[in-house]
């Protein structure tokens, strides 16, 4: 019995540890190996991002501001999406998405046509009423005082994708 | 002491992040940051609904292994493991089962997945060589990982935040709550009633521990009558026996997992799974009958 607990612990351990062992080797060798956790360069379509993927990724979110994106080394030869038919601009947008009574504001990070983030930025101070948006107390802040936080069955995002059209229409060009 | 707390989006759920510390505001920040950097990658490597994903590169390749980053392979193999252990009653293979049930909607895009299966494969057309870290599919298939994936970025996320002395990563109701001071990390965590939303079942204590529940009243198909987000991978249906169970674990991905077999096994045999790998856990019957297991 014991045996059979201790297979699960050490495979959930294991697996963590792999992780943080192939970061740890890749931010110390990075210039010399493939990242294989990293996948943000592939899904980008660009090969020459590989290097700098990592704190590219990190500075994501907290560098906020529309500005142009990290510099990959040499962003002028990305095959990735080109000027030409490039859908949106580059950077942070707000956005809000209304409902029965109130509204939630999301920050949506853009990069290279791809959302990279998504930030509930202002629910608490729209919302008082729980039952508005679909979504459980926990998440509303307004939870039981009885309770340090909820689990249940996971919901979905769905409450919040008015929002983030809104923010998109923003980045949108042309 | 100073209580930060986040929200993102990953994973089609709500990730909140919550940390008390008297350690600098800046040093807080940057942890947070790394938190939710680990879902993106977890993202990014086991969503089924992103066609760039890398599960879904190596799902369009059938018969050759294929190299798999870690991100990838751990919480398959996890899952695998799982697979293997319930004789197939959990199967990451169910996948293009819930496509077809409609849960094949890339949130935020709303882009349709619509992806090759074969209805015959199951977890046994999936080889995963552990030496050489690659992953071979006998047939073509769409594997789910909706039942490690989040406990294993909730993990990783946990020991980004092991330092401070009090925090909490919920993502969608699976939660790891912890901290590095024994005097308050103690947690009271609500489990959520199925029929009536804003209000707990009952109460657990938990203490650097998940806890993660898997529910038939979220997530309802809208193309099959009687079927919500958890498929059993033989019948195709979604099975009753349970509405709701809950797992308490030291890991995140062992909970998500074990919560999500659990449901899928008939009332005795959920059970003996949870009671053979020695964890609590919090099962409520159609009738809402609270049913515990592991001295709760």
């Amino acid at each position: 019995m014991a045996k059979m607990k201790k297979k699960w612990i050490v495979l959930c351990s294991a697996a963590i540890g792999v992780i943080y062992a192939s970061e740890y080797y890749a931010s110390n060798a990075q210039a010399y190996l493939p990242q294989p956790g990293n996948q943000e360069s592939l899904i980008a379509g660009n090969p020459l991002s590989g290097n700098s993927a990592l704190s590219d990724e990190e500075g994501g979110s907290s560098s906020g501001s529309a500005s142009a994106p990290p510099s990959t080394g040499a962003p002028s030869a990305s095959p990735g999406p080109s000027s030409v038919n490039k859908l949106f601009n580059d950077g942070t947008y707000t956005g809000t998405g209304s409902n029965r009574r109130g509204s939630i504001q999301v920050a949506v990070t853009v990069k290279r046509d791809k959302i990279t983030d998504v930030e509930i930025s202002d629910f608490a101070m729209h919302y008082s009423e729980s039952d508005v948006v679909d979504l459980p107390d926990e998440v509303l802040q307004k939870q039981s005082s009885r309770v340090d936080n909820v689990s249940g069955a996971t919901y979905s995002t769905r409450a919040f994708e008015d929002a983030v059209a809104d923010a998109l229409s923003q980045a949108k060009i042309g | 002491m100073r209580t930060m707390r986040r929200t993102k989006l990953y994973m089609d759920t709500v990730v909140d992040i919550h940390v008390a510390t008297v350690r600098p505001k800046e040093e807080a920040d940057a942890a947070i940051e790394r938190a939710f950097s680990a879902f993106r990658k977890v993202e990014d490597a086991c969503s089924r609904f992103h066609p760039d994903s890398e599960l879904m590169r190596a799902c369009r390749r059938i018969g050759v292994p294929v190299p798999v980053g870690p991100y990838l392979f751990e919480p398959l193999r996890f899952a695998m493991e799982l697979a293997d252990w319930t004789n197939g009653v959990f199967d990451p293979t169910v996948g293009g089962t819930m496509e077809k049930f409609g849960f094949n909607r890339r949130y935020l895009t709303g882009d349709i997945a619509d992806n090759p299966s074969d209805a015959s494969a199951a977890y046994q057309d999936v080889e995963m060589d552990v030496r050489n870290r690659t992953l071979l599919l006998r047939k073509p298939t769409v594997i789910d990982l909706g039942a490690v994936a989040k406990g294993f970025a909730i993990d990783l996320a946990v020991r980004e935040l092991s330092p401070f002395e009090r925090f909490i990563v919920n993502a969608g109701g699976d939660l790891f709550a912890g901290g590095a001071d024994g005097r308050y990390n103690v947690w009271n965590i609500g489990i959520r009633h199925p029929e009536r939303r804003d209000e707990s079942i009952q109460t657990v204590d938990i203490s650097n521990e998940a806890i993660c529940t898997s529910g038939s009243y979220e997530r309802i198909s809208a193309a099959a009558d009687g079927v919500h987000h958890i498929v059993d991978p033989r019948t195709k249906r979604s099975p009753n026996v349970w509405v709701s169970c809950s797992v308490i674990a030291p890991y995140a991905m062992l909970a998500d997992a074990f919560s999500t077999a659990a449901f899928l096994l008939g009332e005795e045999e959920a059970l003996s799974l949870l009671e053979q790998a020695e964890l609590r856990g919090v099962l409520v019957k159609p009738d809402l009958r609270i049913v515990k297991v592991g001295g709760m």
